[in-house]
């Protein structure tokens, strides 16, 4: 029986990040056949750089998708928490307060965006993309064309090595705790059951207002967390340099398996989809296919990525099924 | 004998209205300690308003609710169950993507000491509340969505009991329950501990097993409070109803035509969750199927219209032999299945009832790709007097409407398609008196018309007043078949638990 259970957890839980994650690895090997240096400690961390902002930003998303809502104000966040940083890390409130600014406007349009969908029922499509256009409006008042600077703390800081450990693995591996023990606590529990019926969670007695708010404020905070390592790692402000960032968020999510219906999927998954998408940029550099070729790929890659998960699910659902 | 047993609950002239709708009017009745009280009436009673109000889901116009002498104001649900009164709903109220055990705790599962929750610690805790109630065949590990619909309701019974309630409301529910013995000893058992149970059920013979006492309302009023003893299943029937119902249980002649080829063969089919089943269906034949839950009769319906692939055996239609890959194609040799779950699988919502209804033929009444409401009005009508839809309810949103009346909207988008041969897969789930003889109606006249009707119920008698044949099934295989002379609900319940003999009363385990 309990060979059982964690076989069925697996299958809850895993099926897209495990079928994700195996078509990460493919591409990997590819890549790192084409690229020798690929594979070195350099390499590895160059990787990681490329893919932690989306990764990050995609986890946010991840959260609101989960309990079944949308969330576009990502890109808008980010927008903020760059310019942000770019204004200010280098003054007047240095690199520690520039974080904490940053922490504190992604709390606030997750917040809001949370109020205005959990409190009063406006649909979250509708809420978020006027966020996202507000945000990306207060980004450009705040530095009207790209400029500014990021304390060399902050650049060199998020993008180097502590103990020889690049940061970036560092954000990766504390983002990959948080979710485990979120998703063991009683909020990852709510998230998943308000994304997957609304009204059963609440004749279960879950409190669906305070989950959803909880989810966009998450969100918010990681956007900001996202903006502020890309800050880092762009050395200054440019407030229209998000703006792209949006569908490759989805694109993540959807490729790591996570149910755009909500209450399926999970954050695993997501990064593995943030890795695919990144991997492929460099492979198409690597193989010398011209760069307006990759958005085709990236397409491609999307749609075939969900096609292996869903045929994953099949087959792990099938002998069971003859089974019974 | 009232007096001697404490009052636990004491409703006092509640109301509740929906705008113009009044769900409920002025409805008074206590609840002691240790009785079952039976709640009547038909769908749209007000019973699931009521139901609502004691949960703390739904919040009274007017009137108060005492709950052990204390005045009883829940602000939701949670509130309503730590103050003692805990239910078990009609439509589930579980979380298909979280196990057992996470279902049964929420919303506060217990945490261990990291403040986590540990999936193998409320699985022990819930393995150990399970197997106290009795109910052994449900790992606590296994999503609830890989449970067949009777294990879901064992669930959410179970999570309504376990919180020890000193009212415990189960609504409806046995309704896709195949293991009715395993409720009825609870029922008991709980009552002797002193916990009054309100018991909402269309089925009569539940509440003359369990009830003392019964009260019924009608269009939002109590109409009667009675001791059960002393009521007639007719007197009964006829408060809830207004009128009587004798004359629907009249058996009729067979319209079964014979000497014509069959409307349906089916040789030897195999496939997900159905083993080796043949059977023919003729024109005019209600041919019934009968099966404990989860023995493949849903399986069965799912595999004549195409939803699950078929490994072996053939099927024809109308004497050609035919591949049905969709429904669709289903459709076009006019085979139509009215679906289980008809809150999921059968209604459109935030459509309009005609909008629900003419569907299937949306063509017809569309010019240029446009809609012409007028006409699609006038195609709808042509249905909805067979299942006595009310023309008023045509432009109201279908999740307006009482489960009865959905019920019999479903059912007419099928006659919509001029089907030949309908599934009907237990048609009168959840669905009131009044509506189900409106089915009923509905069934024969269909039949006297020449066409055909495979019908599963999860209700016997309707199975043995119905059918022309029954077929039951066992372990996914037919375990036997009735002709009409036969049919009773002993035998059909002796082939359906295995016995090849009908001797035995069925004890059953299986599920």
């Amino acid at each position: 029986m309990a060979g059982d259970t964690v076989r069925n957890r697996r299958k809850a839980l895993g099926n897209g990040a495990v079928a994700a994650a195996g078509l990460l690895i493919v591409m990997f090997a590819v890549y790192a056949s084409h690229q020798p240096t690929a594979l070195t400690l350099f390499g590895v961390g160059n990787l990681l750089n490329n893919t932690i902002v989306l990764a990050l930003a995609a986890t946010g998303l991840t959260f609101a998708i989960l309990c079944g809502e949308f969330d576009l104000s990502g890109p808008g966040v980010i927008a903020i928490a760059n310019v942000v940083v770019a204004t200010t890390s280098a003054g007047s409130l240095g690199a520690a307060g520039s974080f904490g600014l940053v922490l504190l406007i992604g709390l606030v349009v997750g917040g809001l965006n949370g109020i205005l969908v959990a409190y009063l029922g406006l649909q979250s499509l509708a809420v978020t993309l006027g966020s996202l256009i507000a945000c990306q409006g207060v980004a450009l008042l705040i530095l009207p064309a790209p400029g500014g600077q990021v304390v060399d703390s902050i650049a060199y800081g998020i993008t180097g090595n502590i103990m020889s450990v690049p940061v970036p693995a560092l954000l990766l591996a504390l983002t990959i705790v948080f979710w485990l023990l979120l998703r063991q606590s009683r909020m990852g529990l709510a998230i998943y059951a308000v994304g997957t019926d609304q009204a059963a969670a609440g004749l279960s007695g879950l409190n669906i207002r305070t989950t959803k708010l909880f989810a966009f404020v998450l969100a918010g905070l990681f956007y900001a967390i996202a903006g502020f390592v890309f800050s880092a790692e762009i050395g200054s402000g440019d407030p229209r340099i998000s703006d792209s960032f949006l569908l490759f968020m989805f694109a993540a999510v959807a490729i790591g398996g996570t149910s755009l219906f909500g209450g399926r999927g999970g954050v695993l998954g997501t990064l593995a989809g943030a890795g695919i998408l990144t991997v492929l940029q460099k492979m198409l550099f690597a193989l010398g296919v011209a760069d307006f070729y990759t958005n085709i790929f990236n397409g491609i890659i999307m749609i075939l990525a969900i096609l292996f998960g869903q045929a994953s699910a099949y087959l792990a659902r099938r002998p069971e099924r003859r089974g019974t | 004998m009232e007096g001697e047993t404490p009052k636990v609950l004491d409703f006092r002239s509640v109301s509740k209205r929906y705008g113009v709708t009044i769900a409920l009017h002025d409805v008074s009745f206590e609840l002691h300690a240790g009785e079952v009280c039976g709640l009547l009436g038909e769908n749209g009673a007000g019973k699931s308003t009521l139901v609502k109000i004691l949960s703390g889901v739904v919040v009274p116009d007017s009137g108060s609710i005492e709950l052990r002498g204390a005045p009883f104001k829940p602000q939701g649900i949670v509130d309503a169950r730590a103050a003692g009164i805990a239910t078990a709903f009609q439509e589930l109220s579980l979380i298909p993507t979280l196990s057992v055990a996470a279902n049964l705790f929420l919303p506060r599962p217990a945490l261990n000491r990291f403040g986590l929750v540990s999936a193998s610690g409320i699985e022990r805790e819930a393995a150990a509340i399970l197997e106290s109630y009795g109910v052994t065949d449900i790992a606590p590990g296994r999503l609830i969505e890989e449970l067949p619909l009777g294990l879901r309701q064992k669930v959410e019974i179970v999570r309504a009991l376990w919180h020890s309630p000193s009212v415990l409301v189960l609504d409806e529910a046995t309704a896709a329950l195949s293991d009715r013995e395993w409720l009825f000893g609870l029922a008991d058992a709980v009552r002797r501990d002193g916990t009054s149970v309100l018991y909402i059920s269309h089925k009569l013979d539940e509440i003359r097993r369990l009830c003392q006492r019964c009260v019924i309302l009608r269009n939002g009023r109590k109409v009667l409070e009675s001791d059960v003893a002393s009521m007639s299943d007719e007197a009964i029937f006829s408060s809830m109803a207004g009128r009587s119902p004798a004359e629907a249980s009249k058996k009729r002649p067979s319209a079964v035509r014979q000497r014509t080829e069959p409307v349906l063969q089916v040789a030897g089919i195999s496939g997900p969750g159905v083993d080796h089943v043949s059977f023919s269906l003729a024109a005019g034949e209600i041919l019934g199927v009968a099966g404990l839950e989860g023995h493949g009769q849903s399986s069965l319906f799912k595999a004549l219209v195409g939803l699950s692939i078929l490994t072996e055996g053939t099927v024809s239609a109308g004497g050609k032999t035919v591949s049905v890959r969709s429904p669709r194609i289903a459709r076009s040799l006019g085979m139509v299945l009215v679906p289980e779950e008809r809150k999921s699988e059968g209604l459109f919502h935030d459509l309009t009832t005609q909008a629900n209804i003419s569907l299937p033929v949306i063509n017809r009444a569309s010019r240029f790709n446009l809609v012409n409401r007028s006409s699609e009005r006038r195609l709808v009508e042509k249905v909805t007097p067979a299942v006595n839809l009310p023309e008023r309810f045509l432009p109201l949103n279908i999740d307006a409407l009482s489960g009865g009346n959905q019920q019999k909207a479903v059912l007419a988008r099928a006659l919509m398609t001029g089907a030949k041969c309908l599934l009907l897969f237990d048609p009168t789930r959840g669905v009131d008196v009044g509506a189900k003889r409106n089915i009923y109606e509905m069934m024969r006249s269909f039949v006297g018309d020449g066409g055909s009707i495979l019908f599963y119920s999860t209700e016997l008698d309707e199975l043995v007043q119905l059918c022309d044949r029954c077929l039951v099934l066992y372990r996914n295989s037919i375990a036997g078949e009735l002709d009409r002379d036969q049919l009773s609900q002993d035998r059909i319940l002796s082939l359906a638990s295995g016995y090849r003999n009908g001797a035995h009363q069925a004890a059953v385990e299986e599920a």
